[in-house]
């Protein structure tokens, strides 16, 4: 593999049962994401967008195929190796927000570094400025009650990246979020994957969204349907 | 990955504040149980010692060196003699007193009635501090020393004789000879025991005062208080070594009810706190697995955040510790306070022949004791983990993504 890929997913499928009736939401894909790329996985509904997400964080597991994320093959893991991968390498921006009620904003940013180990001093460093550069330094002692959707957001975002991932998931992160709110968050993301060459997946409905990805793949009936990059149709 | 301590015990502690009445409700539910647990483990122990208390104190002592026959024919003939200036070679630490005795079967007779009885001759001095006649109520004298020649009844056997204070009886009891001896006595003291079967079944002179008229230099016991119960073992084979032609045997052999009623209350203790703590561990596991069902969501997310589902159990567990030893702090000190509200004795008079026939006191005084609070505490950790097990378990069956996709 290519030193400047991140992802390589190969003849992944995923079969859920229904009530007995299995359901294809992802039917052989294969798919690659460069390090630095900024991806949104569209589609409607059961097009198999947030499964391709959740496959490649290791959140679930193919029925078949396999995800490699940083030179690591997720079915070479147990559990426990695989939430370390997502501590160390990715990055997660949920839909919502999911940040610990009981701790502030920052130390729901250091909480994630307390899990890695790292010193007391460096990671209240870190999350301070990590806070401040994105626009919400003032908060830091606010729980998530006391936050609005957006502020929300961006504390998780900057959970997610505090710890330098070589890349970040967002599944739906505008949901939640009124259309000036995502604006500001995707200028955010823009910033940190062309500042910080973090690698960004999304799964999104949002055509906002999509419109600020450099590359568009869409999926449908758990297939990649079309997968163009900057205005050009690739697939 | 190592998760550090302190930032289990930051979760831990703000979960704890997030289900505020909840949480409450499981310390309140704690504390009580701990804190009924302590004081009546408390009362069990009151009551216990009180028992083992009143079978050394009645003339028995914690051990006794007797004649090998004289359990079975209790008489003189089963006296032995000690050497001038014999003292047990038990250490001066562990010995409270010690003193020789002469116990012989008697018969009583008033100018109405007549009973037996034993008729114990006693050095008063030694006896203040090794049995129930060092602390009696007493009407009238007290004897004065080993050669007081009066004698001292018990308050129920001076009103069977329909006699008293003051007045003589006469003592019909067998010599070293074999040949039977009577003597006049006269009562200068009437002594009013817990409950009746002493005040019926002893008669007190002074041990030399016997001995002259039993024509004899011989004792029929010796009697030996320690310190502490738990020497009796290492003083009896001492005074065994010392005295191998007698026989040396502690309290639990000379009084097998009220040993069996100490080990049994070992036992129950065990027992009652045992059930009182299962009974609490099911109401902590139904509120724990109530938390941990509502937190699923939260453990999905710091799974896919990166905490590994050890770490999740552990902090589920740690959660649980930290609301038992909350529980368990508070309900030991209720228990101690509710032993300090208690400690001068619950009164139990007004059940006296009940409380007589069960072997209590009168009064019970709780009695708090290091080891079973140290037992109340280890084991309702031990069980509240064990409790936790299961919800801990269950925080982290659920598969990451299953979890967040559940709705908070």
């Amino acid at each position: 593999m290519a030193d400047d890929v991140v992802v390589v997913c190969r003849q992944l499928s995923r079969i859920y049962d229904d009530d007995g009736v299995p359901v294809n939401a992802l039917d052989g894909v294969d798919f690659d994401v460069t390090r630095g790329d900024f991806v949104s996985l569209a589609g409607p509904s059961g097009s198999g967008k947030s499964t391709l997400l959740n496959l490649i964080g290791g959140l679930d597991e193919p029925t078949s195929g396999n995800v490699v994320v940083d030179g690591t093959n997720l079915a070479d893991l147990d559990q426990s190796q695989r939430s370390d991968l997502r501590l160390n390498k990715i990055g997660f921006v949920f839909q919502s927000y999911n940040l610990i009620p009981v701790l502030t904003a920052r130390e729901n940013v250091e909480f994630i570094m307390q899990l890695q180990g790292v010193h007391a001093a460096e990671r209240h460093r870190r999350a301070i400025d990590m806070l401040s550069s994105l626009g919400i330094g003032d908060l830091g002692d606010r729980r998530p009650g006391e936050l609005s959707g957006g502020q929300q957001q961006r504390v998780a975002v900057a959970r997610a990246i505090v710890t330098h991932p070589v890349l970040l998931l967002a599944d739906e992160p505008s949901a939640n979020l009124d259309s000036k709110t995502t604006e500001g968050l995707l200028d955010l993301l823009r910033t940190i994957n062309r500042e910080h060459g973090v690698t960004i997946i999304t799964a999104t409905h949002d055509p906002m969204v999509m419109s600020y990805a450099r590359r568009r793949v869409h999926l449908k009936d758990g297939r990649i349907e079309s997968d163009e990059r900057a205005g050009a149709l690739t697939v | 990955m190592k998760m550090p301590l302190i930032l289990l015990l930051q979760l831990g502690w703000r979960n704890l504040w997030r289900q505020r009445r909840r949480n409450f409700m499981l310390l309140a539910a704690i504390l009580v149980a701990v804190g009924g647990v302590v004081l009546i483990n408390s009362l069990i122990r009151g009551f216990q010692y009180d028992m083992m208390e009143d079978a050394v104190e009645n003339l028995t002592g914690h051990v006794k060196v007797l004649a090998p026959g004289y359990r079975d024919d209790p008489s003189i003939v089963q006296g032995f003699e000690l050497a001038d200036g014999w003292q047990p070679s038990v250490p001066t630490a562990e010995l409270e007193g010690w003193t020789r005795r002469v116990r012989v079967p008697a018969v009583v007779m008033s100018e109405r009635e007549t009973r037996g009885l034993n008729l114990v001759g006693i050095d008063p001095a030694d006896e203040r501090d090794l049995s129930f006649l060092g602390t009696v109520a007493m009407s009238g004298e007290r004897l004065r020393d080993a050669d007081d020649s009066h004698i001292v009844l018990g308050r129920e056997l001076l009103t069977q004789l329909d006699t008293k204070v003051g007045r003589r009886v006469v003592v019909i009891t067998q010599g070293a000879d074999g040949l039977n001896r009577e003597a006049g006595f006269r009562v200068i003291g009437a002594f009013d025991a817990e409950g009746t079967a002493l005040e019926k079944a002893f008669a007190f002179t002074g041990r030399t005062a016997l001995q002259r008229l039993l024509d004899t230099d011989a004792v029929t016991e010796i009697s030996v208080r320690l310190t502490d119960d738990a020497h009796s073992a290492e003083a009896s084979a001492e005074l065994a070594r010392e005295l191998p032609s007698l026989q040396v045997m502690d309290w639990r052999q000379l009084e097998p009810l009220a040993a069996a009623m100490f080990e049994y209350s070992d036992a129950a203790i065990f027992v009652w706190f045992l059930i009182v703590m299962i009974a609490l561990a099911f109401g902590l596991v139904n509120t724990l697995i109530t938390a941990v069902m509502e937190r699923v969501r939260e453990f999905g997310m710091l799974r896919a955040i990166g905490m590994r589902p050890g770490q999740i159990v552990l902090q589920v567990l740690v959660e649980s510790t930290l609301v038992m030893l909350l529980g368990l702090g508070g309900g030991v000190v209720l228990g101690m306070g509710l032993v300090a509200y208690f400690a001068d004795g619950i009164d139990l008079s007004a059940w006296a022949q009940g409380v007589e026939m069960a072997g209590l006191r009168s009064v019970l005084v709780p009695r708090l004791m290091a080891e079973d609070v140290v037992l109340v505490t280890t084991l309702s950790l031990v069980l509240g983990l064990l409790g936790s097990a299961y919800p801990a378990w269950r925080a982290v069956s659920v598969k990451p993504l299953d979890a967040l996709r559940r709705g908070t």
